[in-house]
């Protein structure tokens, strides 16, 4: 069992938790966007950073992937912690301000407006996507591409891949893309993953026990046109 | 090669070599530097040439050559060393190689190749003696000059392999840690950690026997960083040879060499030096039957700077994206595969051996505590000198500089330096003192890095750098972490609209307030560093931030959207020189007067002695080639036109009854105040304290520069019915500012300039036969006086003691003229061409002298007690300030003494001023806002001189307009305020056909009469341009304003196409 503190509570837990999992035992919320149970923890979003150590070793680390450690002193709201949180949801909202989960988190933390030149974009790369398709369903068919500015998410070649079998995981996990995926533009549609995909349903004659996970389904939003 | 078995065997075989060698000490050696940058200047050529004449003539037993890796001057490649003796002969060319090996045959120098050094004309015969390599301290960088890297012979003559010899002789894996952490060195990758405490780590971390890697990192990523090249280029066994000692000290039993696919050559040579290590033994299974097992394989790296981070290096090693992941886990604990790894810079493995060797007490002695041993730097940017340089750490920037670097390249002062490359921040001239070290790097904003320095001097725009690095950042972040990727995405948004002129204030505090949480927020190395350029730039910098959103203005011009076409834009009166230069071209010569005109009542004046801003900022010249002489085609078209043709446009006041200003002193300055007023409407008054309008141009500027009629001519053009002088009515004595504020006058322009000399504070210095410059131009100029006599002496630098120099010159009971000048000649302030054009006329120019005391006999100059100075450090200003060398002073015998060293109003004029109430400063000039130019007291503006010190023609004038623009704003009762905007090319002047010709004509210098003739003549020096020349010259015009012009499209074009095909 390791010992540490977390906004001034001690508490024990077993040692490869995060700090993510502890403050949640103790009921300290941290918001994430990056994180679901079930896929390993990646870090991407930084939603959920923390500060941790003291003094001038002070630093803010994200709790979804920070194993604890003895006598770690964690603080989820400090003002250095919220400063920071703040300015990741405004560059969310600037980014993808259509996205739901995100203006939930800017209404829950009080960001009411972004001062950024507005994007419209349809994917923030938090890879949950990629890991739904690698780690749940087995299918390794997605990933990242690119570097920097350029990084994309997406089959490789562009072309469907073999391996997936339409399961519409990644369309299920997507924090951004609902509206899009619900949305019946197949051409402007998801991560690239559903662009190069046929909608699940429409070829649900060959996959008879496949089930579709979007509410309404992509698929039969297009059939309607 | 035979496979060595023992140490002892690796001794013996080393022993072998040197004693071959002894043998044949004295033959001369021919050393070139082949590495990728001595290949890529011509070093191949070179070294075909010797190659060739050595087996055509024989000569193989009389002397050698020795192909090298980089030896750091970059600047001088190809180049040819030759041993012993440390001749160098620096840029050299095929023809003169046969040369430098005769010479070498017979143990001489070839005077005429052998290196020099060009702002002091000295040759030096030592390679030591150079200021580019005495002042560094070449351990690592050193060893690349001896040995050719593709010969392990070499190295091992050189004491290589010793090291690793010592610990398979000690077996002791503890006391190789104990070495390299009493030895102090810290990771030369950047972050300075221990490398002792890691290896300690190391060695500690993992299970019994568990397999452990040690990498060497060479993915060199910072723009302007290659030392790393260098050394795996130049020396590769020593990064081998610190390979394998780390592994025996940590346990590990596998290296890679992370190389950058990007360095071919590298990868060619540690590939060469690999093979040749595992041929002799020292390298594969049971190394010299010690029973150690160690080798070493490669790994080229795609080119991302991020995988320089060693999670991400890690990742590509296994054949994943690079990609850095959360530490802890160290690496050092789970690395390649899960198993330990140990990561270390190329440079750190290359200073394993010399700690080794040496001892680390014997390393940490080279250093401060703390920060121990060498490090090298790639010194690049705007400087001398530039290349590699290897210098103890705890060195002060300015050493490293100056010093060693050479100061700057051309008259633009040096103004910080980017340490760390993208990830570093910059460091103003003023911290220059600085220490390098790390840790002291990290305190001021930037950090060590792999040791990227790049010099900036005035040319560079801070923003632009920012922007730059940004842009870097941005396409190599591994974009896994949001902050990182959005947000050096936002903040490049945010840098370019600085840069474009559209950002606002609040947007530096949104950078800002970005830069800190990327800083936070992010991963690893890459993103936590990624917000130095910005934050360190808006630190020390935020000045030129606030310009360019504030000014619209890029005063480094680099920004092309506030810059527009530089020579308009240099133009402190926003003169469109591109578009007259282009009417020239076409010969439209009256349309190229109206475009002179316009913004300036001055023209011909210009013409003659203009400081020409618009030429020194010519992307002609900056560019590499010579600017375009665009005072003389002002001159050319000035010279054909009367200034009574131009007729500009006069509007009425608005209510009719059009308000009086009083203008005090008619210099540039007021007359065109007076001028922009009078076509306002307004009804205005100059007061003039002399005899004669036109405040300096009459009184200061000689005739041979300007002749007398050009000003008159100029200002009775401008002069008209709305216009009154009154000469011979000084402020204080005639007049009083509240006495012409009871005479109605609404506002009250001040513009009397700086007519008084500041003295030496010498004592005799009020006796005859001394004059302060101003009095003993005035007195030839409006009384046609002639002051000077016999020797003359003239102190100072500037424009006014050439000008008295030259003055004095033409008086005719002269015998001699001498001026004497405090630093050197490439700081005097005085403009290039009359320093010139002094020295063709015979005056004598003596620098590096004080001035100390007067010498007097009976109440009349006899002489001059000058002392000589040296130059000193380098100051604020990034000149090096004069010294006195105590014992040399020394006397000159003068008959006439002329003061030059500066002007201010003096008494005469600013007492008046304070008398009435109003704010004036120190350095006895008139305290204005800058942006209104209003003085303390409402009404009174103030301009010119009398404001800035002496200063430029073309600045009075510009003075003058601006008040012109804000006296008409307070008469009507409007807001202070000139809306700042870029000032860009707006009309179009279609380009003449380009002439394939025109890449043969030079620069037209400007004609001038022969010196013999014009030393003794009061008349005009300069002459016009003819026609042909005129034309050749703009025509060599670049035409930046195209860029921003349009052609007018043709009306069919601008059709919608439907009724166009209808």
């Amino acid at each position: 069992m390791i010992k540490l503190t977390i906004n001034g509570l001690e508490t024990r837990v077993e040692k490869g938790t995060t700090i993510l999992e502890a403050a949640k035992l103790l009921g300290f919320p941290i918001p994430t966007l990056c994180h679901m149970e079930g896929l390993t923890p990646y870090g991407a979003c930084r939603l959920c950073v923390v500060e941790i150590g003291e003094g001038p070793r002070a630093k803010l680390v994200t709790s979804c992937t920070y194993p604890v450690e003895e006598g770690l002193k964690v603080r989820t709201a400090s003002s250095r912690v919220v400063k920071a949180r703040k300015m990741i949801i405004e560059l969310l909202l600037a980014s993808s301000p259509q996205s739901k989960i995100i203006q939930d988190i800017a209404a829950e933390h009080n960001v009411r407006q972004q001062r950024f030149k507005q994007e419209h974009e349809d994917c923030i790369l938090c890879g949950l996507c990629v890991r739904m398709c690698e780690e749940q369903m087995m299918a390794k068919a997605i990933g990242f591409r690119g570097r920097g500015e350029d990084r994309s998410i997406g089959t490789p070649f562009d072309v469907k891949s073999d391996v997936c079998r339409l399961c519409g995981g990644c369309m299920y996990v997507c924090p951004v893309c609902q509206l899009r995926c619900t949305y019946n533009q197949p051409e402007k549609a998801i991560c690239g993953a559903c662009a190069n995909l046929d909608p699940p349903c429409l070829e649900k004659e060959q996959f008879d026990d496949m089930m579709c996970y979007m509410k309404p389904c992509v698929a039969c939003e297009i059939k309607k046109d | 090669m035979r496979k060595l078995t023992s140490v002892g065997e690796l001794t013996g075989f080393r022993h072998r070599i040197l004693s071959e060698k002894d043998v044949q000490y004295d033959k001369p050696t021919l050393v070139v530097s082949a590495g990728t940058c001595g290949q890529a200047s011509g070093a191949n050529d070179i070294i075909r040439i010797i190659k060739r004449y050595i087996i055509e003539r024989s000569l193989q037993g009389k002397i050698s050559l020795r192909i090298t890796g980089c030896h750091g001057f970059c600047q001088i490649e190809p180049f040819i060393l030759v041993e012993p003796g440390g001749h160098l002969y620096p840029n050299i060319d095929m023809e003169n190689t046969p040369r430098v090996i005769e010479s070498a045959l017979k143990n001489s120098v070839v005077n005429e190749l052998i290196f020099k050094e060009k702002r002091e004309n000295k040759a030096y015969h030592s390679q030591n003696d150079i200021p580019f390599f005495k002042k560094q301290t070449r351990t690592i960088l050193g060893a690349s000059e001896k040995i050719d890297p593709i010969r392990i012979l070499d190295y091992i003559e050189q004491e290589g392999y010793a090291a690793l010899e010592k610990v398979l002789t000690k077996l002791d894996s503890d006391w190789v840690i104990k070495e390299v952490l009493d030895s102090g060195i810290r990771g030369r990758g950047g972050a300075g950690f221990p490398t002792g405490k890691k290896w300690g780590f190391a060695s500690a971390s993992g299970k019994k026997n568990e397999q452990k890697y040690i990498i060497c990192n060479a993915d060199e990523g910072d723009p302007g960083a290659y030392m790393d090249r260098s050394v795996l280029e130049g020396n590769p066994h020593a990064i081998i040879e610190g390979m394998i000692i780390a592994g025996f000290a940590i346990g590990a039993t596998r290296g890679i060499m992370y190389i950058r696919d990007e360095y071919p050559l590298a990868i060619k040579h540690a590939l060469i030096a690999i093979r040749q290590a595992r041929d002799l033994g020292l390298l594969g299974e049971n190394i010299l039957n010690t029973g150690i097992n160690f080798d070493i394989e490669i790994v080229r790296g795609a080119g991302a700077f991020v995988c320089g981070e060693e999670t991400a290096l890690i990742k590509s090693i296994e054949g994943y994206m690079g990609e850095p992941r959360q530490r802890p886990p160290y690496p050092i604990e789970k690395g390649i595969d899960g198993h330990p790894t140990c990561i270390n810079n190329v440079e750190t493995l290359a200073n394993i051996p010399v700690i080794i060797d040496k001892g680390s007490k014997e390393f940490a002695k080279v250093g401060v505590p703390g920060n121990t041993g060498t490090k090298i730097f790639s010194l690049v940017g705007k400087i001398k000198n530039t290349g590699l340089v290897e210098v103890p750490l705890g060195i002060k920037i300015s050493e490293v500089v100056y010093d060693i670097g050479g100061g700057p390249v051309g008259k633009a002062k040096i103004k910080a330096v980017q340490t760390g490359g993208p990830s570093g921040g910059c460091i103003p001239a003023s911290m220059f003192d600085l220490p390098i070290s790390y840790d002291s790097l990290a305190k001021a904003g930037s950090i060590m890095g792999s040791g990227g320095m790049i010099v900036m001097d005035e040319n560079t725009c801070m923003v632009d750098v920012a922007r730059y690095f940004m842009n870097f950042l941005k396409s190599e972040s591994c974009g896994k972490c949001f902050t990182c990727r959005k947000g050096t995405q936002r903040m490049y948004e945010i840098l370019d609209d600085v840069t474009k002129g559209k950002a606002k204030l609040e947007d530096l505090d949104l950078l800002e307030e970005l830069a800190l949480v990327v800083k936070d927020t992010t991963m690893c190395g890459l993103g936590q560093t990624a917000s130095n350029p910005v934050l360190s730039a808006l630190k020390y910098f935020r000045h030129e931030f606030e310009r360019h959103i504030v000014d619209k203005r890029c005063d480094a011009f680099v920004c092309k959207e506030l810059v527009g076409a530089p020579c308009q834009s240099a133009c402190p009166l926003g003169t469109e020189a591109w578009r007259y230069v282009a009417h020239i071209a076409r010969g439209e010569y009256k349309e190229a007067y109206r475009v002179i005109r316009e913004p300036n009542p001055f023209p011909s004046v210009c013409a003659r002695v203009c400081d020409h801003p618009c030429e020194s900022k010519c992307r002609a010249g900056t560019s590499g080639g010579d600017p375009i002489a665009i005072r003389s085609l002002k001159r050319f078209i000035t010279d054909r036109f009367d200034p009574s043709i131009y007729k500009p446009k006069r509007t009425k006041w608005p209510d009719g009854k059009p308000p009086s200003v009083a203008i005090i002193g008619s210099g540039p300055a007021g007359l065109t105040a007076a001028h922009f007023l009078s076509l306002k409407g307004c009804k205005v008054t100059v007061f003039e304290a002399e005899a004669e309008t036109g405040g300096m141009l009459t009184c200061a500027i000689p005739s041979y520069r300007l002749s007398r009629e050009v000003i008159r001519d100029e200002i009775d053009a401008l002069l008209d019915d709305n216009i009154t002088v009154k000469c011979n009515t000084a402020l204080g004595k005639d007049i009083t500012i509240n006495g012409l504020f009871e005479d109605k006058y609404k506002a009250i322009l001040l513009a009397m300039g700086a007519h008084k000399s500041r003295p030496l504070k010498l004592e005799n210095e009020d006796v005859k036969g001394v004059y302060p410059s101003i009095e003993f131009l005035k007195a030839f100029n409006l009384r046609g006086e002639l002051l000077a006599k016999g020797r003359v002496g003239v102190i100072g630098g500037g424009n006014s003691a050439i000008d008295a120099a030259r003055m004095a010159l033409r008086q005719k009971d002269v015998e001699s003229v001498t001026i004497l000048y405090r630093r050197t000649r490439d700081e005097m302030p005085a403009f290039a061409e009359e320093i010139e054009a002094a020295d063709q006329e015979g005056i004598e120019i003596i620098t590096l002298v004080t001035p100390n005391k007067i010498i007097e006999k009976d109440g009349h100059l006899v002489g001059l007690e000058c002392i000589k100075n040296e130059l000193g450090d380098t100051d604020s200003s990034g000149r090096r300030s004069p010294v006195a060398i105590k014992g040399t002073e020394y006397e000159i015998e003068l008959d006439t003494l002329v003061v030059a060293i500066s002007e201010d109003a003096g008494v005469d004029s600013i007492g008046p001023v304070q008398k009435s109430g109003i704010e004036t400063t120190k350095w006895n000039t008139v305290q204005i806002d800058q942006k209104t130019l209003l003085t303390n007291r409402p009404g009174v503006f103030a301009a010119g001189d009398l404001v800035t010190g002496p200063n430029t023609v073309v600045q009075a004038i510009a003075a003058g307009k601006k008040s012109a623009v804000m006296i008409e704003r307070f008469l009507k009762n409007e807001e202070l305020i000139q809306p700042a905007k870029p000032c860009l090319p707006k009309v179009y002047v279609e380009p003449v056909p380009v002439d394939t010709e025109i890449q043969q004509y030079s620069r037209a210098e400007t004609p001038r009469a022969p010196a013999e003739w014009r030393k003794r003549s009061f008349a005009e020096a300069e002459v016009s341009l003819s026609v042909e020349e005129a034309a050749n010259e703009a025509r060599r015009c670049l035409r930046c304003d195209l860029e921003f012009t349009k052609k007018p499209e043709l009306e069919e074009e601008s059709l919608p196409t439907g009724e166009k095909t209808a």
